[in-house]
């Protein structure tokens, strides 16, 4: 069931990221700390089958992960009912670091009874990791969207070039100025140009 | 600049009032800038909750109970601010049913549990939504009534109302209990038939509240003013003649404002709909007799001790109405 598992008294951490990528990092970096058991949920395995075949210690998850619901109730549906659900993130004096790790979008849950020694480093480590893969994906967003704006740039001084008879220089000085009055970006006034050519197109 | 209030929701259409507030620009009309956060779980609005994430939530009062009793990991200071909705859950099964219509109490039921139980020849996997759900104590008090225990003779799994339906297609469960429309979009799809219910076990039970965080409370006019918007948009959702904007406005994008609910099931199951287990908007502040019931059950369940069932009662107090200090955020 779970992969990586690696016999013995450590403490047995298992990483449930839906990006596989991400998700491998993560375990990359924390397999270097000789302390830890690092274990990872298979492609389509729910994560609480997860939990029940390796019986980690602490499991870090991905928010987005619908069945994190199924997590709450793992001791609580299979053991007495005075068991209280697996809900334990960190120390009560360290809000910070779990409003951090919320922000970057991961939690820790801790599924023994008591809090284990050392959940905070593990916690900063996916942290970090986290973060760097947002700014990536939040560098990728941002320069599809240059790219994109690019392209309607320069499709609608094409058709402004075509429908005034002017060069690329002038085309580009005129929604330049148009976006100076408006206070707009050139691509907003580009992109409202296109949209009232196809107007004037269809009626 | 205002930071706008974050209210978590999931996608059901016992969510509508938050969603059409919005809409309508209900919200706005009350002084009050909103940011909705449709989360993938009830994990992510309870933790939301609990750690500063969110300041207010569509919920249910089990779950929102025990967060405020800390079993999040971190107390907070999580209130109720009154109700949203009544009923609207329905039990699904898969198969066929043995028998015509819902399942009756005692051992007519328990004749038609048996032979469905038959059929699908394992003992049956049903689903909830979450451990702590006004669903499972509906599902445990319906098995109890058709004598059937919850513990011995079926496996209970959790699952978000999303997932059912794939989980019903894919066998992997044989049934659960589920919020609005997805109980619905069950049986319009030939997934599962309805064997009870809301209507059947509890009528008119209370269903989702909403709660706000320490830092909603914290403001107390802002608060009221919440309170306000909500009434006008639980009074706006519970309009029969609102039932195909509403569901249009459900169903649409999340990225439009929606939350991509399936358009006819949606319609089906609100206020004035043809389905059998409607919802019903129902707003004003949460009573004690409102979570009798539901505090009773946690405590037979073991959920609760009798000191924590003593809190929970307090805990249903009204958020005070004295004026409110100047406000830091837009709260």
């Amino acid at each position: 069931m779970c992969e990586d598992m690696v016999p013995g008294t450590r403490l047995r951490v298992l990483v449930a990221d839906e990006n596989p990528r991400r998700g491998h990092a993560l375990s990359e970096t924390l397999h270097a700390d000789a302390s830890l058991d690092v274990l990872t949920v298979p492609p389509g395995t729910a994560l609480v089958d997860a939990v029940r075949a390796c019986r980690p210690d602490v499991v870090l998850v991905d928010m987005n992960r619908a069945d994190r619901d199924a997590l709450d109730s793992i001791r609580a549906l299979s053991c007495s009912a005075q068991e209280r659900p697996v809900a334990l993130f960190v120390d009560e004096d360290d809000v910070e670091l779990m409003e951090t790790a919320f922000d970057t979008g991961i939690c820790s849950y801790n599924v023994l009874e008591a809090l284990p020694r050392d959940v905070k480093p593990l916690l900063r480590a996916a942290i970090a990791l986290y973060a760097r893969f947002r700014r990536t994906r939040d560098e990728l967003t941002e320069a599809q969207r240059v790219l994109a704006e690019r392209r309607i740039i320069e499709q609608a001084k094409r058709c402004f070039m075509k429908n005034e008879k002017t060069s690329e220089a002038q085309a580009y000085r005129w929604f330049q100025r148009r976006a100076m009055q408006t206070s707009r970006r050139i691509a907003a006034v580009a992109g409202e140009y296109l949209a009232s050519q196809k107007k004037d197109e269809a009626s | 600049m205002n930071t706008p209030l974050r209210i978590g929701v999931l996608k059901l259409a016992d969510s509508a009032p938050v969603i059409m507030g919005r809409h309508q620009g209900i919200f706005a009309r009350h002084g009050l800038e909103t940011e909705i956060v449709v989360s993938p779980s009830w994990a992510n609005i309870a933790d939301g909750l609990a750690w500063n994430r969110l300041d207010a939530a569509v919920i249910f009062a089990p779950l929102a109970m025990m967060t405020a009793l800390g079993r999040r990991g971190h107390d907070t200071g999580l209130r109720p601010l009154g109700r949203i909705s009544r009923s609207g859950n329905t039990i699904m099964l898969r198969g066929a049913n043995p028998v015509e219509g819902t399942w009756n109490a005692g051992s007519p039921g328990r004749q038609a549990f048996d032979l469905w139980a038959m059929s699908i020849g394992r003992k049956p996997r049903i689903a909830v939504v979450h451990m702590y759900s006004t669903h499972l104590l509906i599902l445990r008090r319906f098995l109890k009534m058709i004598d059937v225990s919850m513990e011995d003779e079926i496996d209970l799994s959790v699952m978000p109302p999303t997932d059912m339906i794939h989980a019903l297609a894919e066998n992997a469960i044989d049934g659960g209990c589920v919020g609005p429309p997805w109980g619905t979009e069950a049986e319009q799809r030939g997934l599962a038939f309805r064997v009870g219910g809301s209507a059947t076990v509890l009528p008119d039970h209370v269903e989702k509240i909403i709660v706000a965080s320490g830092k909603l409370l914290s403001c107390d006019a802002t608060g009221r003013r919440m309170s306000h918007a909500l009434r006008d948009a639980i009074a706006f959702c519970q309009q029969p003649g609102r039932r195909a904007d509403i569901a249009r406005a459900l169903a649409a994008p999340v990225a439009d404002g929606g939350l991509t609910l399936p358009l006819a099931a949606t319609e089906a199951i609100l206020p004035g709909g043809d389905a059998r287990e409607c919802v019903t908007f129902a707003g004003g502040s949460l009573l004690p007799s409102d979570l009798d019931w539901i505090i009773s059950d946690m405590t037979a369940l073991g959920w609760v001790d009798n000191a924590e069932h003593q809190m929970l009662m307090r805990w249903i107090g009204p958020v005070p109405a004295d004026p409110a200090p100047a406000c830091a955020r837009s709260l």
